[in-house]
């Protein structure tokens, strides 16, 4: 037990603001992302248990979080909007409606807004590549082939491009 | 590009500092507790079916439909078992971080889909032998104060009145395997990438 909770001080120390970058791309309301937050940091508590190095310590805790938000979302079925695929998003940006963004925070939750429209596994990868890490970690924590996660990462890209021109600097 | 990287990165989180072991103990202990207070639920709902069919009988009016009211006791004692084992298999596992995403999302939406497209098996067929028999009994048992055909009339009632219930619950299990089995369907394509 002293050996987990360590492990998960450690983990919660190095991860804990991923995880809740994560909580917020996943969920709208505040008080569903505090939700989703703490399911994320108990489901990890109660995994390190079993966690004996059978991958990175990183790429466990990323499962557990991504695997958290896919459990509570098929138990409430909350997300009655149509979600689609970075490819249609890709598609369409360019004849959307983009709103003037003026601030980080307005760009912080255009990102979120984009996101949440993604369906699995499209929005995971999105989440991961802007948590920066490569496709061969993606590939190990959504269980997509390197290809596939690779062609989505170019997609993100494409996306961010057109719907975030220069909105950022 | 990573710019947008780095506004995402940089978003301050200040939950993030909230969660405490004690938290997470807490949290713990919450979810002990949800699942024996639905545990208790299920017990007390088999206890009073029970209750209430016996003390039905012991009253000696129903005395006709003991066969069929046991038969419904054990069909609900049946359905609650299977409700607990569905249900425990629906909590968290432990391994969560043992399996990628997609493998997760596979796994428990193929759960899912198994619960609702053998609900029939489970749910419906259990109740459906206890229910004809009553009706069978009832159709016996002729109302002296009504007239033959509108005493067959309530009693063709009553069965259509129980086929439709039976049927559309089939029909709304059915209807939620289907989409399950596209959601499936989807994710065995992407995973075939």
């Amino acid at each position: 037990m002293e050996e987990q909770d360590a492990l998960y001080q450690r983990a919660a120390t190095e991860f804990g603001a991923s995880l809740a970058r994560l909580a917020r791309g996943y969920e709208t309301d505040s008080e569903q992302q505090r939700d989703l937050l703490q399911d994320m940091h108990f489901a990890l508590w109660r995994s390190l248990a079993t966690f004996n190095g059978q991958c990175s310590l990183r790429t466990w805790i990323y499962r557990v979080a991504h695997n958290v938000a896919i459990s509570t979302r098929l138990r409430r079925r909350a997300r009655r909007t149509q979600l689609v695929g970075l490819d249609e998003l890709v598609e369409t940006a360019d004849n959307e409606d983009i709103e003037q963004i003026s601030s980080e925070h307005q760009l912080l939750s255009q990102l979120q807004m984009l996101i949440r429209r993604l369906k699995p596994p499209d929005d995971q990868v999105m989440l991961l590549y802007l948590e920066d890490l490569d496709a061969t970690a993606i590939s190990e924590i959504t269980g997509l082939s390197p290809g596939a996660v690779a062609t989505r990462i170019h997609r993100a890209k494409a996306l961010l491009a057109r719907r975030f021109r220069g909105e950022s600097s | 590009m990573s710019d947008i990287k780095t506004v995402w990165k940089n978003q301050a989180t200040p939950e993030a500092g909230m969660i405490t072991l004690s938290d997470i103990r807490a949290r713990a202990a919450k979810y002990q507790s949800r699942i024996r207070t639905r545990n208790v639920v299920l017990y007390v709902y088999g206890l009073a079916n029970i209750a209430i069919t016996a003390w039905l009988l012991s009253t000696g009016r129903y005395a006709a439909f003991a066969t069929p009211a046991l038969l419904m006791v054990i069909a609900h004692l049946f359905v609650i078992w299977q409700v607990w084992k569905r249900a425990a298999a629906r909590d968290l596992p432990g391994e969560l971080g043992g399996h990628a995403a997609l493998d997760f999302h596979r796994q428990e939406l193929q759960r899912q889909h198994e619960t609702m497209s053998r609900a029939w098996l489970w749910y419906i067929a259990p109740f459906i032998p206890a229910f004809l028999w009553e009706v069978w009994i009832r159709a016996q048992m002729p109302t002296p104060s009504v007239p033959p055909y509108a005493d067959r009339m309530i009693v063709s009632m009553i069965l259509l009145a129980g086929l439709f219930f039976w049927t559309s619950v089939w029909l709304w299990f059915s209807r939620g395997a289907a989409r399950l089995q596209l959601q499936i369907k989807e994710l065995d394509h992407v995973k075939a990438e």
